[in-house]
């Protein structure tokens, strides 16, 4: 499959692209520049031309793309580049889209401060957190893009990232201490990337519907989340229950 | 968190703040709406009329906090200016909204009114009883996907308590011979009556209604009070000019 990457060059992009890489042929962009052996143009994801320009002769695109803190970029990049990603779609006869976001994307504050076992099929409460918000957006436009077309989105929802050898976050962070229990929604960098290989393999006509979304965590006890669908679905089989830090 | 209602001090004459001046259906109603409140206009485009203007890029800055600050209400229009292209008419739609409504909620602006559109809800059949409780089916052209997500943006601000917010979903206007009647149609009287009311009736927090007229086999119903679980009925207190010949 001839795969656009949007954002590889953030800080799952590497994963995803190890992931993938020898089962698919990737096109790789970022508005950074990218040291790859494959293929790699630049561009602005909220430039509507660059875009739709750099789509063509692809059979799915996978949208890594995020700004969280600015205001301004946070909606060109997060909302508009979804629009752009779209239309991008459209114009090429491009049906599978694999959309990410944070979980809050669905399950905003509302739901995470009240409830457990939330799962990504509810109405949307992203809230007025610029994060939540314009990814919110931006996964709204999708979804309103799939009841008007024959294109189908799959939303892989994340919270927090963790390497499972290393105990960082990113390579950066300070290591997390085990046995000290960690945000009940996380998942390692691998198993993440994973999920990308499942949402790429699976037949369109097996999604329940033209839109989904999936909650990429594995198995925690908190029962905070569910990963159940994915799981059932996507057929994704975490390898790091990261049990380290949640067992005493 | 705390909602500035304008209960119990609602002023005769209110200070409303009126965006995307330069488009004219919007300007038309501002014109009806000032011989009742005092306005101030804004749009990001320069705008002559007699009304007071201030334009604005509705930015994340001060500029956009004293644009609001002082204000009872705020109208909020969805329609797209023409003359932008559609990247800058969705930028406008998210970003200047949440801007608008951000800066509002800084500076205890009571209410925001938002102007959508009945389009939102066309793709139902015609023979069904359409109202404010069926889900909006948008489709992706920009005006359409921009008062879905203009609509969207206000629905979470009203989810966080942080503003009152009122969504007319208007009919297609009719004025000055813009718009031929059609089942779907709003005339520019009932509009401004609605939008009147909406400024000071007792809104709930998030509130939406369907506004048209009173036109031969009207598609939308329109004026009827909401009620949910054992809270007092929503009422905006609109109801159409009598129209139609007997």
């Amino acid at each position: 499959m001839n795969v656009l990457i949007l954002g590889a060059n953030g800080m799952l992009g590497p994963h995803v692209v190890k992931a993938l890489e020898s089962a698919h042929n990737l096109r790789l962009t970022d508005i950074n520049d990218l040291d790859t052996t494959h293929e790699y143009i630049k561009i602005d994801v909220s430039n509507l031309e660059q875009v739709v320009e750099v789509a063509k002769g692809m059979d799915a695109i996978i949208n890594l793309s995020v700004l969280r803190h600015d205001r301004k970029l946070a909606f060109d990049v997060s909302a508009r580049g979804c629009y752009n990603m779209m239309r991008a779609a459209v114009e090429h006869n491009i049906s599978r889209i694999v959309n990410t976001g944070p979980h809050f994307t669905i399950t905003g504050r509302t739901y995470e401060a009240y409830d457990h076992l939330i799962g990504p099929d509810v109405p949307p409460h992203p809230g007025t957190y610029l994060y939540a918000h314009t990814k919110s957006l931006g996964q709204e436009i999708c979804r309103v893009f799939t009841e008007n077309y024959g294109i189908h989105v799959m939303s892989l929802l994340f919270y927090m990232f963790m390497d499972a050898e290393t105990h960082r976050f990113y390579p950066e962070a300070p290591v997390t201490e085990t046995g000290k229990d960690f945000t009940p929604y996380t998942v390692s960098w691998r198993d993440a990337a994973l999920s990308f290989s499942c949402a790429l393999d699976i037949d369109l006509e097996d999604l329940p519907s033209k839109c989904e979304a999936f909650f990429v965590f594995p198995d925690l006890p908190h029962q905070k989340f569910t990963n159940e669908k994915i799981k059932r679905i996507l057929g994704w089989k975490p390898q790091d229950r990261l049990e380290q830090f949640w067992r005493k | 968190m705390t909602i500035h209602t304008l209960e119990g001090k609602i002023p005769l004459v209110m200070n409303v703040l009126i965006t995307s001046a330069s488009i004219p259906v919007v300007m038309d109603i501002a014109i009806e709406l000032s011989s009742i409140h005092k306005l101030i206009l804004t749009d990001t485009k320069d705008v002559s009329s007699s009304i007071k203007f201030i334009r604005s890029a509705i930015g994340h800055d001060s500029d956009t906090n004293d644009l609001v600050k002082g204000m009872d209400v705020i109208i909020h229009s969805g329609l797209v200016n023409n003359s932008d292209n559609e990247s800058s008419q969705l930028d406008y739609h998210m970003r200047c909204t949440y801007n608008l409504l951000w800066a509002a909620w800084e500076e205890k602006v009571p209410r925001v009114v938002y102007l959508s559109s009945l389009t939102q809800m066309d793709k139902y059949e015609e023979n069904l009883a359409v109202t404010e409780r069926w889900r909006p089916l948008p489709r992706t052209d920009t005006q359409s996907l921009c008062y879905h997500l203009g609509e969207y943006v206000c629905r979470e601000f009203a989810r966080e308590d942080k503003l009152e917010i009122v969504c007319l979903r208007l009919g297609d206007i009719v004025n000055n011979g813009v718009n031929h009647e059609s089942s779907s149609s709003v005339y520019i009287d009932d509009v401004v009556t609605a939008i009147d009311k909406a400024l000071s009736y007792d809104a709930s927090g998030w509130d939406i209604f369907h506004i048209q007229s009173d036109v031969p086999n009207a598609r939308y119903l329109t004026g009827q009070p909401w009620q949910g679980g054992d809270e007092l009925p929503v009422n905006l207190g609109y109801t159409p000019r009598p129209r139609t010949k007997a």
